[in-house]
């Protein structure tokens, strides 16, 4: 009787993790860790023209030396209607940690809907950029791991916007930005071919009387090409980037999406 | 950062081109974020037309560039002539593998032109004398992963001496200006079969 009611009685079970044995077969103490983290590589970039943004990025996707899949895309159109997002005009490039990326799109696509049921109108890419950095620095001490580029027309002057970010939500409005793991590679090109860094007129190359080039917006064919040459460039350098190319072109109109094979190996 | 490849900081590019060869260099010294000298030129000259561009740990550039002034001075001596950049190679890649477990910090590149066929020739080694032959560009410094970019996108075959010249050096200033480490101007040097043209470059000097 005793015992019987010791069993029903007893707020120990009668088995406990306190009893598992404290070491593994290989006499060490067994270590539990969690890594909230991966690098999941990649490179993006965008450009700004006279009347359209473009951002593109490779659509390989890493972990370590594997390859998880060729096709996950970076690049997101955020608002619109519906999940397709039709009629969208602004679109969210993502690079570093994948999962955090996505979380972090979603977010901003359902800001960016809930602003139109609340206010009647689109939001601007002003706006939406001004957001999209709150929404970072909301989680300074568990940040998204991502490196963010965001991309639209500005409303006021009809041209092409576009804006980088750190992890935390630090962000500048910029002509050109390429972001990610071969992002060294790509923006000391893009310094040289679209801000016309270290170039002079022809006239005056040194001396006092030297002018630098004064960079000029670019037409979209020439954008396109050096958009092509700065990730084949990648490629054949960084093993993290290739599989495919992906560009979204921002224009009054919409987004028009181009897609365009890399080297697989 | 406390690699002996980045303390010192700098940067080093050599190019082939069309009956040419074209190699540069950055002109800064630092320690760490520290700039100390803004005129620590990374290119040597070892016969008229061989070169040798080193950068890495700034003691271990002296050193070893001294190193190989002796040793070609030696074979000249032996020899009767002048060293040729394919030979020239071999001498760095052997002296460096004599050091194999404790290595110079650095990280040579090769440029030349052969004496007798005239044909161009780049190579560039890891600190303990692997060689790396390359038809088109070498890179070297902590500004390497920039050049690559700038030089993979802007270099193209059979550049003539001019436009080889416009190429190395928008690949390099361009490139050391996202480098904190490398800058502070640069030295270029186009060689031709009987014709050595040194340019110095001013630079970004920040």
């Amino acid at each position: 009787m005793a015992a019987l009611s010791h069993h029903h009685l007893s707020s120990t079970a009668p088995f406990a993790f306190q009893q598992a044995p404290p070491q593994n077969h290989s006499g060490e103490p067994t270590q539990h860790a969690f890594y909230p983290y991966t690098d999941n590589g990649g490179s993006t970039l965008g450009i700004s023209g006279k009347t359209f943004t473009v951002i593109a990025g490779d659509t390989r996707s890493t972990s370590g030396y594997n390859i998880n899949t060729r096709y996950a895309p970076k690049l997101y159109p955020i608002g619109g209607q519906g999940p397709t997002h039709k009629g969208s005009k602004i679109v969210l490039s993502v690079v570093g940690f994948a999962a955090d990326g996505r979380a972090l799109q979603e977010r901003l696509d359902t800001v960016v809907k809930m602003y139109r049921y609340q206010h009647g109108c689109e939001i601007s890419v002003k706006a939406c950029a001004q957001r999209l950095s709150h929404i970072l620095y909301n989680k300074r001490f568990f940040p998204y791991y991502v490196q963010a580029i965001l991309g639209g027309i500005d409303e006021e002057t009809g041209e092409g916007a576009l804006y980088s970010y750190d992890p935390v939500g630090s962000y500048e409005r910029e002509y050109c930005r390429a972001a990610g793991a071969a992002a060294s590679l790509i923006m000391p090109f893009l310094d040289n071919q679209v801000n016309l860094k270290n170039q002079y007129e022809p006239a005056a190359v040194s001396g006092f009387d030297k002018k630098q080039l004064v960079p000029q917006p670019l037409e979209r064919p020439q954008v396109e090409e050096l958009v092509r040459d700065a990730f084949t460039s990648a490629v054949e350098r960084h093993i993290e980037v290739g599989d495919g190319l992906q560009m979204m072109f921002i224009t009054k109109e919409g987004i028009e999406e181009v897609y365009f094979p890399l080297k697989k190996d | 950062m406390s690699s002996p490849f980045s303390i010192n900081g700098g940067a080093c590019v050599a190019m082939r081109g069309k009956n040419c060869v074209a190699i540069a260099c950055d002109l800064r010294l630092g320690l760490q974020s520290l700039t100390v000298s803004n005129n620590f030129p990374k290119i040597f000259q070892y016969s008229p037309t061989a070169f040798l561009g080193l950068t890495g740990l700034a003691t271990d550039v002296s050193t070893v560039s001294e190193l190989f002034r002796y040793k070609v001075n030696m074979y000249r001596l032996r020899e009767e002539r002048d060293i040729a950049p394919k030979t020239f190679a071999q001498l760095v890649s052997s002296s460096l593998y004599e050091r194999r477990f404790g290595p110079w910090f650095v990280s040579p590149v090769v440029a030349g032109i052969d004496g007798k066929s005239g044909a161009p020739f780049i190579c560039g080694f890891d600190s303990i004398g692997c060689i790396d032959y390359a038809a088109d560009f070498i890179v070297s410094g902590t500004a390497s992963d920039q050049l690559f970019g700038t030089c993979e996108g802007l270099w193209e075959p059979d550049l003539e001496p001019d436009d080889l010249f416009e190429t190395i050096s928008q690949a390099l200033l361009n490139a050391v200006d996202r480098d904190a480490l490398s800058g502070w101007g640069a030295h270029v040097y186009i060689i031709e079969k009987d014709k050595v043209t040194k340019r110095l470059l001013k630079g970004r000097q920040d």
